[in-house]
């Protein structure tokens, strides 16, 4: 959390504590004083007499150096803390509307620091506090990494439908500088960008996340080359076995939106999410997006042209899902990737058909992706720091229109919730 | 890892806010458990997923350490804590539902307390009508209090639940042929989640004190004589491990007719206050 010290009287009241944790780290006896705190009395209890005897000994011979990873010591534990107030904050300017809150830009009155504050609308709630935020603030909180944007805290207003998400600013997003830059990424560049992205997908997925939303406007860079992930609007948890009970299909930005989805499988995975990576690393090259379809039908028909129609080879499921009778497969043409993407090497040309693949299973993970021998060949990735930068739209500069890309599916919180969970 | 679950830190169990308040320990120590026992029953009647209910019961825990009881009542708290976790899980309840079933659970709690003749007759739940305003109040607390919940724990849900980990435990001390011994651990670890310790300490070290109330009872033999004891390979120490035992067995102590009375008359916070008003010189 930022801000250390505030006027209110309960924040000083955590400042305090953190100074009692802060004491604590010396272990033993401070565990001692605690357990004294916690536990009032014990008299109605079996005697303990044979061990406490013995536990002085215990604490002194217990020169254990370090705890192991997985039970780091009882002070390193957060407290319970409360959401401050957006009073903390002093708006700036308004970066966006998304599909389901307003963005602006912030100042924290106590560090300074800028900051992105995102509203979420919470108006016509009739399910109280929405699913999809939920899934967003934990997805957020649960995927730190240097690739995804940062979360702070969760602030609210003065009634209880006033809550925003606090997270860093990044000046600029992808879509918008691909629209503005006067020319294309090089290949070093791109093979930085596509790196960061990889690895911060691969975080999310080790850590059980679907992003489901995954486009070049949804990639914010800051002006040090960095790039971050952001928007997790309709992001969410994953098992294994995958969403039991059936997931939504409302989800993934058309353009991005995987094959699978499209045909309406009832459940998939990590998959989805390395198609629309997959797109991305296209647009880098292109400067424009891969597919850009007006309807589902014509997106089929631009990835069935792109890729050579699915065989029973390349997409063994693809009869058995929910769509397949409906479609009507154009004649057999072998995939045109070469022809589309003339000046890649073989080793990218390789990588971005494995992104788009037909067939989910056989689809690059992100891991797998992350070793793939375009990344290692010459030009080797530019050093983000060597980036140059760029004027920042969201900071308040004029920009050019972008091309308009269709919007996110609408959130799928009301009739569709109960669609999109793990049944019992 | 999706970074440490929160804990309460040392002012915060110190001085709880329903003790500044007036109310004593063990008065909030038996409220804490029954607002628990509440979402627990109301898990199992509306089939929820267990995760579900133990991330509710955690949640409530933690909730109390911010909070008052006379500020928020343990009825309304715990029905927005099982709403948010079922949530939490991807297992939403419909909110009528949810409203339906701790409507039963407090009409079968005012019955038993109910100042009528002994014995008392047979319970009668009579449901609500459809559009009629007790819905709609329940209604409203319910989001009320889901949102209090969220706010007054900075929107911070992480929680870690004990199941899996217990598996591992017991596989490394060779205790999984022994089923009563699982099975009796298990069900230590869900009790305690009607006390206070998943808010206090990590879930090692209630899991440690799991296995040590089961070894006990069932007599089974495990290295404790330093330098070997069992339970620091598992990071615990023995004092926390005692503390929590000293929460769980608290649970099982007989409670008088008149603490029992006592706790389900204190549901709501209304009730809470009338009944400090009514303490003569009460505080401190």
């Amino acid at each position: 959390m930022s801000g250390s010290s505030t006027p209110s009287r309960k924040r000083s009241k955590w400042d305090a504590d953190d100074d009692d944790d802060q004491g604590l780290s010396a272990r033993p006896p401070v565990q001692k004083r605690r357990v004294k705190v916690v536990k009032p009395s014990r008299t109605d209890h079996p005697s303990p007499n044979p061990d406490i005897s013995r536990l002085p000994d215990s604490a002194q011979n217990n020169t254990r150096p370090t705890f192991s990873a997985f039970a780091p010591p009882r002070a390193l534990h957060p407290p319970f803390i409360s959401s401050r107030s957006v009073y903390s904050y002093e708006r700036l300017n308004s970066i966006e509307e998304g599909s389901y809150g307003v963005v602006f830009r912030a100042k924290d009155k106590q560090t300074g620091d800028i900051v992105a504050l995102k509203k979420l609308k919470l108006d016509e709630e009739k399910h109280g506090f929405p699913i999809t935020a939920l899934r967003e603030i934990n997805a957020l909180m649960g995927c730190r990494h240097e690739n995804v944007v940062g979360i702070r805290e969760v602030v609210v207003g003065e009634t209880l439908t006033q809550v925003f998400i606090v997270m860093d600013f990044i000046e600029h997003d992808l879509k918008t500088l691909l629209t503005v830059m006067p020319s294309p990424f090089l290949q070093s560049e791109i093979k930085t960008l596509m790196l960061q992205l990889l690895s911060a997908v691969a975080h999310c997925h080790a850590n059980w996340i679907l992003h489901r939303d995954l486009k070049t406007s949804n990639l914010l860079m800051n002006n040090r080359g960095s790039l971050k992930v952001a928007d997790f609007g309709l992001a969410r948890r994953y098992g294994d076995p995958v969403g039991v009970g059936g997931m939504t299909q409302l989800v993934v930005t058309l353009w991005y939106r995987a094959p699978e989805i499209l045909l309406g499988a009832k459940t998939y995975s990590t998959a989805v999410d390395m198609w629309s990576v997959g797109c991305i690393f296209a647009e880098l090259l292109l400067k424009e997006p891969l597919f850009q379809a007006k309807g589902e039908i014509e997106l089929l028909s631009m990835i069935f042209k792109l890729l050579g129609p699915p065989t029973s080879t390349s997409w063994p499921e693809y009869s058995t899902l929910p769509l397949a009778k409906t479609i009507t497969l154009p004649s057999p043409q072998p995939h045109q990737f070469r022809q589309k993407f003339q000046y890649l090497t073989t080793a990218g040309i390789n990588l971005l058909m494995s992104l788009l693949t037909y067939d989910p299973d056989r689809r690059i993970t992100a891991d797998e992706a992350l070793q793939h021998p375009y990344f290692s060949e010459s030009p080797a990735p530019k050093h983000p720091d060597m980036f140059s930068s760029f004027p920042s739209a969201a900071a308040g500069e004029k920009r050019r229109k972008p091309f308009s890309s269709p919007p996110a599916p609408v959130r799928a919180a009301d009739q569709k919730l109960l669609s999109d969970v793990d049944g019992p | 890892m999706a970074g440490l679950p929160p804990l309460a830190s040392l002012s915060q169990i110190k001085n709880t806010p329903s003790s500044l308040d007036g109310i004593p320990a063990d008065l909030e120590e038996d409220l804490r458990a029954y607002g628990c026992k509440l979402i627990h029953q109301a898990g199992v009647l509306l089939k929820l997923k267990q995760v579900a209910v133990a991330t509710a019961q955690i949640l409530f825990q933690r909730f109390f350490y911010v909070s008052s009881m006379k500020q928020f009542g343990i009825g309304d708290t715990g029905m927005g804590a099982l709403y948010l976790s079922s949530k939490l899980q991807e297992c939403p309840v419909k909110m009528r539902d949810l409203i339906n079933v701790f409507d039963l659970l407090f009409q079968r709690a005012a019955h038993t307390v109910s100042p009528s003749s002994h014995p008392l007759p047979d319970f009668k739940y009579s449901p609500m009508s459809y559009f009629g305003s007790t819905f709609y109040d329940l209604k409203e607390s319910l989001v009320v209090s889901e949102m209090q919940i969220l706010k007054r724990l900075g929107f911070n849900t992480n929680v870690v639940l004990p199941y899996g980990t217990l598996v591992n435990y017991m596989r490394l001390l060779g205790l999984t042929s022994r089923e009563d011994a699982v099975s009796r651990a298990w069900g230590y670890l869900n009790d305690a989640l009607q006390t206070p310790v998943y808010a206090l300490y990590a879930v090692p070290t209630i899991i440690s004190a799991a296995i040590l109330l089961t070894t006990r009872h069932l007599d089974i033999p495990l290295p404790s004589t330093p330098p070997n004891c069992w339970w620091e390979l598992f990071d615990a120490e023995w004092e926390d491990l005692w503390t929590v035992c000293g929460y769980i067995m608290r649970l099982y102590r007989e409670r008088s007719p008149e603490e029992r009375s006592r706790v389900v008359g204190m549901m709501g916070k209304k009730d809470v206050r009338r009944w400090l008003e009514s303490r003569p010189n009460a505080s401190q």
